[in-house]
């Protein structure tokens, strides 16, 4: 499967829990929605829909967590008729990414959350220092820095 | 309070070599119930034996042998024992030394009493 990423130390860890976890479809990406890789997708626009959604889904899920539980809910699990969605936080010393999975029958929930564990760890381990001073995500920027991520995704500049 | 499942687990894990009875549910990989010795992570159990139950039993069935009954897997240091009625599987690792065919006896018993 074609695993494609926009920071280069993501990609070993992806690619073991696409090959552990046998999903069908993953996006790892910023809270704000900036999509930093993916696998499965074909087209750029399923991914830019993709990431816009699973930033809305965690947000939303994660004040909802705050307002029952008194924290964000650690993750998010929708059962489908033929396929499975399972979304969670990662987090790495280059801040809190957001990693979204599809599944089908080759998978099951159990083996996604016990590889997206692992995920989460190996993902902190590669991940670089931070930066020292980050940089938020400003409006205006917003659209450019996504067509640039996209861009590099699918290999059209 | 206790589950359903507690007498089933409970004639598993009393039996000579048993170190953790789970129920899992087959398609999730998630464990329904379970008795574990300190050591054993049952969620990492589950989801793995539960999915080698289903490919066996869909390997049973594709060469068509009929319904799997008994999985046994044999490692170094000990045994993954798994049967499985309707959704559910029960799940069992055990030593090397134990006495495998009173664990099996047991399990395809207990598995009748499923749901």
């Amino acid at each position: 499967m074609s695993i494609t990423a926009v920071e280069p130390w993501v990609e070993i860890p992806l690619r073991k829990f696409v090959e552990e976890a046998r999903t069908v479809l993953g996006l790892l990406l910023h809270p704000s929605g900036q999509v930093i890789a993916q696998f499965g997708f074909a087209r750029a626009v399923d991914v830019m829909s993709a990431c816009a959604l699973a930033a809305a889904i965690h947000a939303s899920a994660g004040e909802l967590g705050k307002q029952l539980d008194g924290k964000p809910f650690r993750g998010l699990h929708h059962p489908g008729r033929d396929r499975q969605l399972f979304l969670a936080e990662a987090a790495t010393p280059r801040g809190t990414f957001i990693f979204l999975t599809v599944f089908d029958q080759e998978s099951s929930l159990g083996l996604v959350r016990l590889y997206f564990d692992e995920f989460g760890k190996s993902l902190a381990a590669a991940a670089p220092p931070a930066p020292r001073r980050v940089e938020p995500v400003l409006e205006e920027r917003f659209e450019h820095e996504l067509n640039r991520n996209l861009a590099a995704l699918f290999g059209r500049g | 309070m206790k589950s359903p499942f507690a007498s089933i687990l409970d004639a598993l894990t009393r039996q000579r070599g048993v170190r953790a009875s789970l129920v899992v549910d087959e398609n999730d990989g998630i464990v329904v119930d379970s008795n574990l010795q300190i050591g054993q992570d049952g969620d990492r159990v589950a989801a793995l034996a539960a999915s080698l139950y289903r490919k066996a039993r869909l390997s049973a069935r594709a060469a068509r042998l009929g319904t799997a009954t008994f999985m046994q897997l044999e490692a170094q240091r000990g045994r993954i024992c798994a049967a499985g009625r309707n959704d559910l599987v029960l799940v069992v690792v055990a030593d090397p030394a134990a006495n495998i065919g009173m664990i099996r006896v047991e399990m395809i018993k207990a598995a009748g009493g499923l749901p």
